[in-house]
């Protein structure tokens, strides 16, 4: 019996073979294929970007990758590569000519933005380009091989190859992007597939050559810890800048934290509850009278389950995606109490604000923001905060620094950066010692900038 | 330990004594006498894990044994219950032969501190006030001649040695202040004139700037503070009515209190623009909830010009003045009445306001040490209201003082300073009350977690305390 069974099995086992080696062949074709394709719409951006940090209006240079979206030449990239502060974009196409890119549109709580290739260049020069197809990132599986084309420390057109090293990765960072805010309202995919500087804001694709995800950091220092925001959550992005230049999003004021295995303090059942850490103050949910250590068991009637951190960007997300205004209905626990609170949302504000510089006093400043102002426990939004100072210029020399408050100009709040702008404007005009009221740490000091 | 550098000084250093020897005939006798007036003291800080030694220099006020060590020799936040067994040495003599102290509180007006010698000891001690200046309260002049005393480590018995340097400059701050050429005392000891009188005390904390080279690099700007020895000292006539500042107790108590916040002085330029001439200020950053400024009318951003009707003088450097501010209310006692002249926009107003006892200070703040879940609970005090902006209505809960490392308390992430607002999920109002509950917790041996609610930089936190 043991004799004939075995060749019947060696058999079964050699024809699996078979069909396991056709199948790899016909997927390396598919790869082959998809990859042509891909690479033609993968491109390398170089921005020459303003910066405001040190008392004048500089200029600096960097390197990043993108990936052709649409026909029309919309590229995606990371908002930390292009940004508001981007005043020079060039794009290198497949066939290593270079175009002019203008922004659409960033979002940096996702990390990503969106150009536009210079098109009546493109058709003027009879340049050609295609663009990538995005794959579903749901479907993705840890250990699934995954490719990453981009420019690392300007190696331009690098494809490195790695896999799906966790496909539902939670960080969120308060000043990831250039000082702002990420990641609060996705989870990101994590690869092993080589990510270096440069490589930001290139796709991570399938071996279809079909974009799952857009490069965006790594762990400096670590081997091969990347991350990439999924496409998912890219294409909404797309749709979000293509129609309006920027993606508004509700915020309610609660920092919420894994509830874990605490049910059974709070007396929950398995499963259920979001855990508020803490409320904003004076924001829509401090107003309604939430506080930390309250548990919401449903957001607009859907049940809320925050047992994990990576169960949280997705309840904050489904938040942040209601219209601004809206009214978010909170079933709250507390104690033994259920209460249910009724809060309109506010527009979501990053804690950075507008950067300027005003040449003439030899400063510059970043606007404070109400999230600022909140994180900060200042009495209001009031007030330019100060992030560079020109040695010799009138504000150094009068003794501001890094770090003060302007709170008035000449005994006039500073409610807005216009206000500023034009006072600035009149000391150029009519050059003549003006008087600065900083605040720095809740210490008020008083400065005079002579011309 | 004396630096090696003093070692290689020595040839030279006799060469230039034969040739002087004839005027330093006296210094021998006069240095030993005046040794009499410093003592070594060395107490010990308790705390919920260990016993730590401090050493400090001290100097003698007055016959009844009444030492005065420096205001950087005990941290302020201290409670004095933690201060033990303090043990005073008599320079030179062989430290097995100390006497105890007993300590008496920090004056707000000097920043020193008091202890008492006990008996025995007393009769080897001769206070600094014995030893008068020929010269009486003149003010030292520039190249004028200083010495003083030293003492070395505890191995070597505390002994005394010399120091003398001439005066380079003399400083307000608010009180006149020589900066000799070189080292003339330990801080917190006296100095004395040529002749021996007592001429003032010397203060640490002046550093100097250097520029350290190091091979192959930049040279890198560094300052130096020589923590054993000063050169610098505040003269005998602005620091001797400090001498009988004694405190009443421990707490250092009455305490006089404005309610002003973080004053910050005037920039002349700022005057100038003021048309304020030459006038001297400071601005009032902010007018704290309940205080008797608050009640005076004073608002935040006036500018102090006047205490009393006596404009505020000018200094050099300009941040002087609010030492000048503080000290002045701090020589006053509270129910006194003090008018201030501020300037409110281009208004100027006479505010008059009575001085009230300062709130509790964190000192005083009780604190009880929960050992099984591993912190000590602190009072919430008034300053812990300000550091972290809440109203007087809102203040509430208590503060974790310490941390022990591994305890249940921190591995569950709770850090010193950070503010418990709930236990088990309800609000703890008062001291007491947390304390009960705490205590309830760490009795119940079958308790196997709880929660708490902190508060860190604005932020709350549920923390989950796991007991087993």
């Amino acid at each position: 019996m043991k004799d004939s069974l075995l060749p019947s099995i060696t058999r079964k086992l050699l024809l699996c073979a078979v069909v396991v080696l056709a199948w790899t062949a016909v997927s390396e074709a598919a790869v082959s294929r998809g990859f042509t394709h891909l690479l033609e719409a993968v491109v390398r951006i170089d921005v020459r970007e303003e910066s405001f940090d040190s008392g004048a209006r500089r200029f600096s240079a960097g390197i990043g990758s993108g990936v052709i979206v649409s026909d029309d030449g919309l590229i995606l990239t990371n908002a930390h590569v292009a940004s508001p502060r981007s005043v020079e974009l060039s794009v290198t196409l497949a066939s290593l000519e270079r175009v002019n890119a203008t922004l659409v549109g960033w979002d940096h709580w996702t990390d990503l933005a969106l150009l536009r290739i210079d098109l009546a260049e493109v058709k003027r020069r009879g340049l050609k380009f295609t663009h990538a197809d995005f794959a579903n990132s749901d479907k993705l599986s840890p250990g699934q091989t995954v490719y990453a084309v981009g420019t690392p420390h300007g190696l331009t057109r690098t494809v490195t190859r790695g896999i799906i090293s966790n496909n539902r990765r939670f960080f969120a960072d308060n000043r990831g992007v250039r000082g702002y805010e990420t990641g609060l309202f996705n989870t990101w995919l994590q690869t092993d597939a080589a990510i270096n500087p440069g490589n930001s804001g290139g796709p991570l694709v399938d071996e279809q050559g079909r974009v799952v995800g857009i490069n965006s950091r790594g762990y400096l220092g670590a081997d091969n810890l990347a991350f990439a925001i999924p496409s998912n959550i890219a294409k909404r992005v797309v749709a979000g800048l293509t129609a309006e230049g920027a993606i508004t999003r509700s915020y309610i004021g609660i920092v919420p934290g894994a509830l874990l295995d605490l049910e059974g303090f709070y007396s929950l059942k398995q499963n259920t509850g979001l855990l508020i850490n803490s409320v904003d103050p004076g924001s829509p949910a401090a107003k309604a009278g939430l506080r930390g250590g309250d548990i919401v068991l449903s957001i607009n009637g859907a049940p809320a389950d925050g047992r994990f951190p990576e169960q949280l960007p997705p309840i904050l997300n489904s938040i942040a995606s209601l219209p601004v205004g809206s009214p978010v209905k909170l079933v709250v626990k507390r104690g033994e109490q259920t209460t249910t609170s009724v809060v309109a949302t506010e527009k979501l504000e990053s804690r950075q604000g507008e950067e300027w510089a005003f040449e003439k006093w030899g400063l510059t400043v970043r606007k404070v923001s109400r999230a600022y102002a909140r994180e900060n426990q200042l009495d209001d939004d009031t007030g330019l905060l100060v992030i560079g100072v020109q040695p010799g210029f009138p504000a150094a020399v009068a003794g501001m620094s890094r770090g003060d408050i302007i709170t008035k100009i000449n005994r006039e709040r500073v409610a807005s950066l216009e206000l500023a702008k034009q006072m600035h404007a009149d000391f150029v005009a009519k050059p003549a010692p003006s008087l600065f009221e900083t605040e720095t740490d809740r210490r008020v000091s008083l400065y005079i900038l002579k011309p | 330990m004396m630096p090696r550098l003093r070692l290689f000084l020595l040839p030279l250093t006799l060469a230039f004594g034969a040739v002087c020897a004839a005027a330093a005939a006296d210094l021998p006798a006069l240095f030993a006498e005046r040794a009499k007036s410093v003592v070594a003291v060395e107490f010990f800080t308790e705390s919920e894990l260990d016993r730590r030694p401090s050493i400090t220099a001290a100097f003698v006020a007055d016959a009844s044994g009444t030492l005065v060590l420096p205001r950087a020799a005990i941290n302020t936040f201290l409670p004095p219950s933690k201060l033990k067994d303090f043990r005073v040495y008599l320079p030179g003599r062989p430290v097995s032969e100390y006497a105890q102290g007993e300590y008496l509180g920090q004056d707000p007006v000097s920043g020193w501190h008091f202890v008492r010698v006990e008996e025995k000891l007393r009769a080897s001690l001769v206070p600094v006030t014995a030893f008068a200046s020929a010269a009486g309260a003149a003010e030292p002049a520039i190249g004028e001649e200083f010495w003083g005393i030293g003492l070395r480590g505890k191995d070597e018995d505390f002994r005394p040695y010399f120091m003398a340097g001439r005066v380079s400059h003399l400083q307000e701050m608010p009180e006149r202040t020589v900066v000799a050429q070189t080292e003339v005392a330990a801080p917190g000891l006296p100095v004395f004139a040529r002749d021996g009188g007592f001429a003032g005390v010397a203060v640490g904390g002046f550093g100097q700037s250097f520029i350290q080279y190091v091979r192959n690099e930049r040279g890198q700007p560094v300052m130096l503070v020589n923590s054993e020895e000063s050169s610098v000292f505040q003269i005998a006539a602005d620091v001797t009515p400090w001498l009988t500042r004694i405190p009443a107790n421990p707490s250092g108590r009455p305490i006089a209190w404005l309610g002003v916040y973080g004053l910050q002085p005037m920039d002349p330029e700022v005057a100038t623009f003021l048309k304020l001439d030459q006038q001297s200020g400071c601005v009032v950053s902010e007018v704290l909830e309940g205080s008797p400024a608050e009640a005076a009318g004073v608002k935040n951003r006036d500018i102090i010009l006047a205490i009393d009707g006596q404009p505020l003088p000018r200094f050099k450097p300009d941040r002087v003045v609010v030492g000048f501010v503080d000290r002045d209310i701090s020589q006053r006692k509270p129910g006194e009445a003090v008018t201030l002249t501020v300037l409110r926009g281009t208004e100027r107003l006479e505010l008059k306001s009575t001085l009230v006892e300062q709130p509790k200070l964190l000192r005083e703040a009780e604190r009880t040490y929960f050992e099984r879940i591993g912190f000590t609970a602190r009072e919430f005090v008034y300053g812990d209201g300000i550091m972290r902006r809440v109203k007087l209505a809102g203040r509430k809960g208590v503060i974790a003082n310490f941390v022990k490392n591994n305890s249940p308390a921190g591995t569950a992430g709770l850090q010193p300073d950070d503010w418990i607002q709930e236990v088990d999920g309800s609000e703890v109002k008062t001291y007491a009350e947390a304390v009960a509950k705490l205590a309830a917790i760490e009795a119940d041996t079958a308790r196997t977690e709880f929660v708490l609610l902190t508060s860190r930089g604005g932020e709350t936190a549920v923390l989950r305390v796991k007991l087993k």
